[in-house]
C-alpha cells in the first residue's frame, strides 16, 4: 500500500506537535524537486540552494499553521513561490540585478554545477527556451512538471480557477514548443 | 467545432490522465475525426515531454549540511525550552521493574527457543529453525502485550515498536492495538498505534477497528489522521462514524472542514 501523500502529512502534523526530527525526512523527500524548481525558474544553483533552505525554515516558522488539509507538497510550493517572489522583490530593491534577465543569470553562474551538459544540445535549447517565457507562464510551467500536484492544486497556489490553470499550462506548454522551435532553425 | 477553451482543458485533462475511462474514449474518438485537432493535441504533448525531459543540477552537500545545522538548532532550543530539570527519559526506564520485567520475558523465550530447537534432533534443520522463529515470535508479541500495558507512555510506545516488528500479528496483539487506539490516554501512543495497524489494512478486522475507534477520538491529529487513513483506503463504512463525529459541537473547524472533504471524496 503505497501513503506518499498520507505520510509527508502525517510527518508534518507531527512536525507540527513538536517531533522537529520528521523534519528530515520531509527534507530527504522534497529537496531535489525545490531545488529543480528554483534551478528552472532562473536562479543559479547557489542561490537555488538557499531557497530551499529557506523553505524549510519558513516550514519550521509557520509550523502551527498546517491544518493538514490538503497535500503536504501544495502547501510547500505555495510557499516556495512566495520564497521565489520574496527573494526576486528584495535584490530587485537592492538593485543587484537591475537590467538583468533570467537567462543571464544562469548563464552568468559561475558555480561550475552541470555546466559540461548544459553546453551542447537540446538540453541548453530547452532551458533557454523557458527563460524567454513570461514568469508566470515558466512557473505553472513547473508545478506541474512534477505530478504530484493536481490541477485545482496548482490553481489554488497561483491563485486563479482549476479552469483556467488548465487553460494557462495548455498554453504555456504551447509557447515553449514553438520558442524551441524557432531557437532550432536560428 | 468545438470551443478552443473547451479543447484545451479536454486535452490537458486527458494527457495528465485525469479523464475517466469514457470521457477519455470520446476525446480520443475526437482526434481520430479531426486532423486539426490532432495534430494540436500532438504538438501539446511534445511541448509535456520536453517539460518531462528537463533536468536539473543536483544539489551540493552544502545544502544538506546548512539545513540539518539549522535543523539542530532548532531542536536544541525546543530541549531547552522544554527541559525540567527531571531525570533524563532512558534513565527512569532502565530503573522500572516492569521493563525489567518485559526484558526478562523476551530473554527467557529466545532461551527457550535456543535450547528446544535442536532437542528434536529427528527433524529437518529448516523446520527446526522455523519453530525456533515462531517461538521468538509469540515472546515479542507476549512483549507487546506486557508493554502495552504498562502505566509509562514510553513504555507503552515502546510496545507498539516491538508490534511493528511481527512478521504477523495474531488477533490479540492486533485487538490490543485497536485497545490501545481508543483507550490509551497517550496522544502519541495512539497515534503510533494507527501507524502500526496500518501494516495490516488487509485485515478486515483492523479496518472494522479503525472505522469504530473513529467516534473515540477527541484529540484533531488523530482525527485527521484517520480521515486521511480512510480516504486512502476508501473505507465507505467511515462515512456513519464521521457524520456522527460532525454533529460533536466541540469539533474543531479545520477538523470539521476535513472531515467533510474526506465524506466527499469517498462517497
Amino acid at each position: 500500500m503505497k501513503l506518499q501523500n498520507l505520510t509527508d502529512n502525517v510527518l508534518m502534523m507531527k512536525v507540527k506537535s513538536g517531533d522537529l526530527d520528521k523534519l528530515g525526512l520531509l527534507y530527504e523527500r522534497h529537496k531535489r524537486k525545490l531545488f529543480g524548481f528554483f534551478y528552472n525558474l532562473g536562479n543559479n544553483p547557489s542561490v537555488s540552494e538557499d531557497l530551499v533552505q529557506n523553505v524549510f525554515v519558513r516550514i519550521l516558522k509557520y509550523r502551527e499553521s498546517y491544518s493538514g488539509d490538503g497535500a503536504f507538497a501544495a502547501w510547500m510550493f505555495r510557499m516556495a513561490r512566495n520564497v521565489n517572489n520574496d527573494h526576486h522583490k528584495k535584490i530587485s530593491k537592492e538593485k543587484i540585478s537591475d537590467g538583468i534577465a533570467p537567462e543571464d543569470v544562469m548563464e552568468g553562474s559561475d558555480d561550475g554545477l552541470n555546466e559540461t551538459m548544459d553546453q551542447q544540445g537540446d538540453a541548453i535549447r530547452l532551458k533557454r527556451a523557458l527563460t524567454f517565457l513570461p514568469d508566470d507562464k515558466r512557473e505553472i510551467l513547473l508545478l506541474s512538471k512534477y505530478r504530484e500536484l493536481k490541477f485545482h492544486e496548482i490553481a489554488q497556489i497561483v491563485g486563479c480557477s482549476e479552469g483556467a490553470a488548465k487553460v494557462r499550462v495548455h498554453r504555456a506548454l504551447n509557447d515553449l514548443r514553438k520558442i524551441f522551435l524557432e531557437m532550432e532553425m536560428l | 467545432m468545438m470551443e478552443e477553451e473547451k479543447f484545451e482543458l479536454l486535452a490537458m485533462d486527458f494527457l495528465a490522465g485525469a479523464m475517466n475511462e469514457a470521457d477519455a474514449k470520446a476525446f480520443e474518438e475526437l482526434l481520430l475525426n479531426n486532423l486539426g485537432y490532432k495534430e494540436r493535441f500532438l504538438a501539446l504533448k511534445e511541448g509535456w515531454a520536453m517539460m518531462d525531459a528537463m533536468e536539473s543540477p543536483e544539489p551540493s552537500n552544502r545544502m544538506d549540511g546548512a539545513f540539518y545545522e539549522m535543523l539542530n538548532v532548532e531542536m536544541e532550543q525546543q530541549k531547552t525550552k522544554t527541559s525540567n530539570g527531571q531525570l533524563p527519559a532512558w534513565l527512569t526506564d532502565l530503573i522500572k521493574p516492569q521493563w525489567a520485567f518485559g526484558m526478562l520475558l523476551l530473554i527467557v523465550g529466545l532461551t527457550l527457543g535456543y535450547f528446544l530447537a535442536p532437542s528434536v534432533g529427528s527433524r529437518p534443520e529448516l523446520q527446526d529453525m522455523v519453530i525456533a522463529q515462531n517461538e521468538t515470535e509469540e515472546v515479542r508479541q507476549k512483549l507487546v502485550l506486557t508493554l502495552l500495558d504498562q502505566p509509562s507512555a514510553n513504555q507503552r510506545l515502546q510496545g507498539v515498536s516491538e508490534a511493528n516488528k511481527c512478521q504477523s500479528a495474531d488477533s490479540i496483539v492486533i485487538k490490543a492495538l485497536l485497545q490501545t487506539l481508543n483507550r490509551d490516554t497517550d496522544v502519541n501512543v495512539r497515534l503510533a498505534a494507527i501507524e502500526s495497524l496500518t501494516n495490516y489494512v488487509d485485515n478486515p478486522m483492523v479496518r472494522q477497528g479503525l472505522v469504530q475507534s473513529i467516534p473515540n477520538q477527541e484529540s484533531p491529529l488523530l482525527q485527521i489522521t484517520l480521515a486521511n487513513l480512510m480516504v486512502a483506503l476508501q473505507e465507505k463504512a467511515s462515512i456513519a462514524p464521521f457524520r456522527q463525529l460532525l454533529k460533536e459541537k466541540q469539533l474543531d473547524t479545520t477538523v470539521k472542514k476535513r472531515i467533510e472533504k474526506t465524506i466527499e471524496s469517498i462517497i
